[in-house]
């Protein structure tokens, strides 16, 4: 797939993205109106349409400040601004994307926004805390890659979309189970079963959007950090870095997980540990790895050797 | 009469396919020049760092003449230089002279401990690292712009549009590698 054949695959499922969640939302107007009556449908769609609108021009913001990514300028942190200044320049981005830092020992970096212009790069604390020169230029040349390959405007929007749905039919089935009393009367059983399992099914449906967009994109965007740097071997050390990191991002949660560079959700246990591979957002840090060895001919093994030797 | 409409339509399509190839092969011109230009901004701005590292070394080292005058005339070249071949010749006599100013410059502790000599060996390693990212990306995009040029049927619309090659910037050769080290041995390059 060339450059500009996934560019507009990425505008056409943006599109696309937007389209299920407006239908997601019908699908929720019209559960809730089954259950209560009234006219829920209209009002429910109307104000996910607004919410639609709003995201689709301001989803960077909007991620940023779930995420806690702060802007910095090039006086706080001139090895970072420095890194991104590069990377964009080597990918031929016209101008470099704004840079944000989120407060957090936990090693982790992404890039959000629409289109390049209106896209920024943050990193974590916890990344600048534990990466090289050489690493960190890896780390952010992937976001740029991001950037490049137009993945930031698709995957943002998953972010702000998903998360509300998710969020949306929280509020609404704790309201069916628990306010009975309210219920307006004519309420027919069946519809009444019919809308409670499209309440359960909108975040699931939502979450299988999300995941289906980002593990090869992720690959891809390696791919692109190794064109951009010319050095795969920065990456592989930097995601070997960050396999063995086992903390937690403090602002992880489900909506945002897909933008980073690393799954932010380390402690996997119960169900989901069990299922892992089934929810991951990310393919696993070592299949990553493995494929940058392949593309640059070496191995990882013993170049982390020879790292741990002198230093 | 049919055979008017189907030769009208293999024009047509012909004029279209052509246009489309033409306007292809000026994107791919824009997007070199712009990273042409990429690389020319950071040239320059390494040729202005120029003056003031030769006069804050030469406040503790004036006797190194021949060094001082190795810096300027690379940099006299740098500014001179017209086309990426001639500006990369340049930049790589520079990027010598430079090295041996901080090689010279090793041995006054003084000078190196000044925040404004720092300043400049940080400015000067930024430019550095900005040429070889501005040059991966010109010479990725100068690849693809003249293999476009080189291969049927885009050549008949680059000789008829008047479309030309572009030069390379300090493309990449196993050789390259090699020279500096061999040329200054134990020399600290700008880092």
């Amino acid at each position: 797939m060339t450059l500009e054949e996934q560019i507009r695959s990425n505008r056409i499922r943006s599109g696309m993205l937007v389209l299920c969640f407006g239908l997601v939302f019908v699908g929720i107007g019209a559960a809730v109106q089954a259950i209560y009556g009234g006219s829920y449908l209209i009002i429910i769609a109307g104000i996910a349409f607004v919410y639609a609108i709003i995201a689709w021009f301001a989803n960077g913001s909007m991620v940023a400040s779930w995420t806690g990514a702060k802007l910095v300028t090039k006086e706080q942190y001139p090895e970072l601004v420095r890194a991104v200044e590069n990377a964009s320049i080597a990918a031929g981005l016209e101008q470099p994307p704004q840079v944000r830092v989120v407060d957090d020992p936990c090693p982790n970096a992404f890039a959000a926004g629409g289109s390049p212009k209106s896209s920024y790069i943050a990193a974590t604390t916890g990344l600048l805390g534990m990466m090289d020169k050489r690493e960190l230029e890896a780390v952010i040349a992937h976001e740029t890659g991001h950037i490049r390959n137009r993945d930031v405007r698709l995957m943002s929007l998953a972010a702000v979309l998903v998360g509300v749905v998710a969020l949306v039919s929280d509020i609404a089935l704790r309201i069916a189970f628990f306010g009975g009393g309210r219920r307006r009367g004519g309420g027919n059983p069946i519809l009444m079963i019919i809308g409670i399992v499209m309440l359960v099914l909108a975040p699931i449906a939502a979450f299988g959007i999300q995941m289906s967009l980002s593990r090869r994109r992720e690959y891809l965007a390696d791919e692109s950090s190794a064109e951009i740097t010319g050095d795969p071997e920065g990456l592989a050390l930097a995601l070997w870095k960050l396999k063995q990191d086992k903390t937690e991002l403090r602002h992880a949660n489900r909506a945002t997980a897909h933008l980073y560079i690393e799954t932010p959700l380390n402690n996997a246990n119960g169900v989901r540990g069990a299922l892992s591979g089934l929810f991951d957002t990310h393919p696993a840090l070592d299949a990553r790895i493995e494929s940058l060895e392949k593309m640059g001919g070496f191995q990882l093994s013993a170049l982390v050797g020879q790292q741990q030797q002198p230093g | 009469m049919i055979v008017v409409y189907v030769i009208v339509a293999v024009v047509v399509l012909l004029a279209i396919w052509a246009v489309l190839i033409f306007n292809h092969l000026v994107r791919l011109g824009n997007e070199a020049k712009r990273g042409w230009s990429n690389i020319d901004v950071q040239l320059k701005r390494r040729a202005d760092l120029i003056p003031n590292l030769v006069e804050a070394v030469k406040g503790y080292a004036a006797h190194e003449r021949e060094v001082f005058e190795a810096v300027t005339a690379a940099r006299t070249a740098m500014q001179q230089a017209s086309g990426p071949a001639q500006a990369g010749e340049a930049n790589k006599q520079a990027t010598a002279a430079i090295g041996r100013l901080f090689a010279v410059s090793e041995a006054y502790p003084q000078l190196r401990a000044s925040e404004n000599f720092q300043k400049l060996q940080d400015e000067l390693t930024d430019t550095e690292d900005k040429v070889a990212a501005a040059r991966r990306y010109y010479n990725q995009t100068v690849y693809q712009y003249n293999s476009r040029l080189q291969s049927f049927p885009d050549l008949l619309i680059a000789r008829l549009g008047g479309f030309n090659e572009r030069e390379f910037f300090e493309l990449d050769q196993p050789a390259d590698a090699q020279a500096p080290s061999v040329e200054f041995p134990g020399g600290a390059g700008p880092k």
